[in-house]
């Protein structure tokens, strides 16, 4: 049998710091059962069977917070070998009201009481001897930061676990309350004799889920009234305030402090930071360096080489090479252009090509066609012309004509093969099919792993690096004490429809990436919050969104500068439209719990910390990607690659003969209301749940048959506009922004939601709301713009009408908060 | 007087604690029991940063507008 021992004590007090200094590496993190805060694990180091338990950070042994109720279930029901109760030592009154209740479950506690380099530095003196005699626990002075006194503080609550002799509790309340709660003590029965005094306050509170866990409950009802009309008070109060009077007598005792009162340095920073004028300013600065640098610069940098290189073609290590080879390759597409222009000129001329043409293209250049080739352009004296396009308008920005001689040197140019400049790294696809290739695998099982599985966990797996930058960002801002600070500033604005000042990172985040932006809702306590912020964050438009908006803009907009804008702002309306109207659904009503929050002091994290807390939210994503978005990239590649062609069910090589196809087509009737009953435009939103950008890649396959177009798309933009108009492309945007994310993001949505009831309603919570918006666009700008009045526009009146009555109807508050824990 | 009135940096001692039960019991077990000093650090809005027992809490306004000093 393992030990199991406890560890407690308030937010802020340092205890992840602690617990990674006395665990290590050796920690295992899930979630306590049923709900989603976070439970952490770690074995002693240097001791293999000491099992430390990380318990939620509370202030107090009360019902009222999901994370109070989890820390009270597992020290009653797992009974650890001995609790040990970490204090702020600059915090002393505080930190110990919640140890006053700890000691109170008869469990062997330790309390270490950290920080105190600072309280030594403040010249404050705690007298640690007289502190334990007066509680009736040992008491050691420890620094978690600096890592002193951890190792004393481990030895000392293994051995009191292993002693296991219960201790009972020395405190003591006024008279008048011990004689009650030894009444009620008298009165428990089928409970250990040493947890008796922590069941009686419990009954004296009238604690509703301390019921739950007792065989019978005894009447109290009548001593409990009785003593609170003598004090004119109630219980739970009277309660708490015998523990601070008991709390100021022995720190009176224990306690010198020199500082009187004057401002800290944390004060003194707060002052500027949360100002009524600069806290904004100071705020939009922290987050345009680290959106900058996450999103933009290194973020962006490190997400290229993954999947250009590493899930791509291959790179050149450290960049040795690379430039020679772009100059090279750079060269080539030119010369090939010009090629490719005198050989269409030649055709044009009736000059029979082909054959020269296919050799050419395989890179086997028939060299006496050419010769015979050569001397019958000569004869005919054809010229062609090249023309280059621009990748951002995509139209001609410059025709050169192609005589023959430039055409002699272009034909020549070789296709440069990366390998030959610089130190050339293969990349994992080519790697993994080469391996394929020796081992002779199947044809179906080497695409199924090449194009399914890599392809589509790699292109997930790109968004880690820019991730870890950005957790790393988020992790300092959160150790260092900031965080806190942001939640106060925004907390005004976001209150007004419902979410917390918590909800602004996730979203800033998710302007980057979703997944991310999903997974930092974590810092929001507020389950209700957390929940709605979960479900509101991929409204904005991410990075994989843009090139859906380029299409769009480009093809039938005209480039109009507008629609990109207009994007962000329908991402941020629909963010305070479904507040408004979720905060007002039974699911999420409640108290709007006023705005209550420690804040920490500012201090420099340890760079093992933030690195530690950067790598954990980071794996956790990894580990998705390897189980969720595993199995539906390969349910996505199955449906997009196999169908009925030729009369036969296989592997198909048009797109328009898969099963997605067929997918597509049943389902297409259900946008016709959006404007855009296609197949072909049903089957790209579907490809956008494996990854935004693959809707404009997807269209490209089906309206140009090509493989690859450029990110805005620009060489299919003529056969988009032959099949939306400018109101159905419109509605398609703001569909595909607003309606269920990617596969990673709703992993993350699993993740964070912890239920799948929860997931299932976030997307289907999208996915109408976009249908909702969509159709409206389409049908009330049909309306205006032609005049066209027909059922569609019914039911677009009706949602509208809909969602302004759950906009403006009256706010129903909740009594009570529930808070649900399977026991 | 409210709590949102007090000048930053001036100690007051907390007389009465207004407002739903619940919210009233979380800030009792953060210290903000009768008869305890406090004073405000910064204010932002209406929202305000308390000084009690040794540690900062930032309280709503309309929560602040509760405790009386």
């Amino acid at each position: 049998m393992p030990i199991k021992i406890a560890l407690a004590g308030n937010p802020n007090s340092g205890k992840t710091t602690l617990f990674n200094a006395l665990t290590g590496s050796n920690q295992f993190v899930g979630n306590w059962p049923g709900v989603t805060v976070e439970k952490k694990e770690g074995k002693l180091k240097g001791h293999k069977d000491v099992v430390i338990t990380d318990l939620p950070g509370i202030y107090s042994l009360s019902p009222y917070t999901l994370e109070e109720v989890v820390a009270r279930n597992y020290l009653i029901h797992e009974h650890p070998d001995a609790i040990l109760n970490i204090i702020d030592g600059t915090n002393l009154e505080r930190n110990l009201y919640l140890t006053t209740q700890l000691l109170e479950l008869g469990i062997p506690t330790v309390i270490a009481i950290n920080m105190m380099d600072v309280v030594k530095k403040n010249h404050d003196v705690i007298d640690v001897a007289r502190l334990g005699q007066e509680l009736g626990c040992p008491v050691v002075e420890i620094s978690a930061l600096k890592g002193i006194g951890i190792q004393e503080a481990a030895k000392k609550v293994v051995f009191l676990a292993q002693e296991g002799l219960p201790t009972a509790p020395v405190h003591k309340f006024a008279e008048e309350v011990e004689n009650v709660l030894t009444q009620i003590e008298e009165k428990i029965t089928g409970v250990k004799e040493e947890e008796k005094r922590f069941f009686a306050i419990k009954l004296f509170e009238r604690d509703e889920k301390i019921k739950e866990l007792l065989d019978c409950v005894p009447e109290v009802e009548d001593i409990v009234k009785e003593t609170e009309e003598k004090m004119d008070d109630d219980s739970e109060s009277i309660i708490t305030n015998e523990r601070y009077t008991y709390l100021s007598s022995i720190i009176e005792h224990c306690y010198v402090t020199k500082s009187k009162r004057k401002l800290t340095v944390s004060d003194k920073i707060d002052r500027i930071v949360t100002n009524r004028w600069l806290a904004l300013p100071i705020f939009a600065i922290v987050m345009v360096i680290v959106y900058y640098v996450s999103v933009t610069t290194v973020g962006t940098m490190a997400t290229d080489w993954v999947n250009d290189g590493v899930f791509g073609d291959g790179w050149h290590l450290f960049g040795i090479g690379s430039s020679e080879y772009t100059e090279k390759s750079d060269e080539f597409s030119d010369a090939s252009l010009k090629t490719e222009a005198y050989f269409d000129a030649a055709e044009a001329a009736g000059i029979d090509v082909e054959a020269l043409r296919a050799s050419w293209e395989d890179g086997e250049l028939d060299e006496t066609a050419l010769a015979a080739f050569e001397t019958e352009a000569q004869a005919a004296g054809l010229t062609g012309e090249a023309e280059v396009m621009d990748d951002e308008t995509g139209e001609v920005a410059e025709t050169i004509p192609v005589a023959l001689q430039d055409f002699e040197s272009a034909v020549a140019v070789r296709e440069p093969d990366p390998a030959d400049y610089g130190v050339w790294v293969p990349s994992i696809p080519v790697l993994i099919e080469d391996g394929l290739t020796a081992i002779n695998c199947v044809d179906w099982l080497q695409d199924l792993i090449l194009s399914g599985i890599v392809g589509g966990v790699g292109a997930v797996l790109g968004f880690v690096p820019q991730m870890l930058v950005l957790f790393l960002f988020l992790a300092f801002l959160e150790s260092c004490g900031y965080m806190a600070r942001i939640a106060f500033i925004m907390d005004r604005i976001f209150r007004k429809f419902g979410l917390s000042g918590k909800s602004f990172i996730p979203m800033l985040i998710g302007t980057g990436c979703g997944v991310p932006g999903v997974m930092a809702s974590r810092t929001i306590e507020n389950d209700r919050d957390r929940k709605m912020t979960i479900m509101t964050t991929t409204f904005i438009p991410c990075g994989a969104k843009l090139p859906i908006i380029a299409l769009i803009a480009g093809a039938l907009f005209q480039g109009a500068w507008w629609v990109a804008p207009s994007a962000y702002f329908v991402g941020v309306a629909a963010i305070v439209l479904s507040g408004i109207m979720l905060k007002k659904t039974k699911m999420f009503a409640g108290d709007p719990a006023p705005f209550v929050m420690e804040l920490p002091a500012y201090h420099l994290p340890t760079v093992g910390n933030v690195l530690r807390s950067m790598w954990e939210r980071g794996w956790s994503f990894i580990k998705k990607a390897g189980t969720i978005i595993l199995l539906s990239t390969i349910l996505l590649w199955f449906l997009q690659g196999y169908g009925v062609e030729n009369g036969s069910f296989g592997r198909v090589t048009d797109l328009n003969n898969s099963i997605l196809a067929a997918i597509g087509g049943v389902i297409a009737p259900l946008f016709a209301p959006l404007g855009w009953g296609d197949w072909k435009a049903a089957v790209a939103a579907v490809t956008g749940l494996i990854a935004k950008e693959n809707v404009v890649g997807t269209f490209g396959v089906l309206y140009g048959g090509l493989d690859e177009v450029a990110e805005n798309g620009w060489q299919i933009w003529d056969a988009m506009r032959m099949e939306f108009t400018m109101l159905s492309a419109y509605s398609f945007l703001v569909f595909n922004l607003l309606c269920a994310p990617c596969f990673a993001a709703i992993g993350a949505i699993r993740r964070e939601m912890n239920s799948a009831k929860w997931t299932w309603f976030a997307i289907g919570y999208q996915c109408i709301f976009a249908y909702a918006v969509s159709m409206c666009i389409y049908q009330l700008g049909m309306l205006f713009t032609t005049g066209a009045f027909g059922i569609g526009t019914v039911v677009a009146f009706l949602i509208v009408a809909l969602i302004l009555y759950l906009l403006f109807r009256p706010y129903h508050e909740k009594n009570k908060l529930t808070v649900k824990v399977r026991v | 007087m409210p709590l949102t009135m007090t000048r930053a940096g001036e100690v007051n001692e907390i007389k009465r604690i207004g407002g739903k039960e619940e919210v009233r019991k979380f800030l009792e077990t953060l210290g903000f029991v009768v008869g305890s000093r406090v004073s405000v650090v910064a204010e932002n809005h209406g929202n305000v940063i308390v000084n009690i027992k040794d540690s900062r809490i930032a309280i709503s306004q309309e929560m602040a507008n509760k405790i009386m000093v």
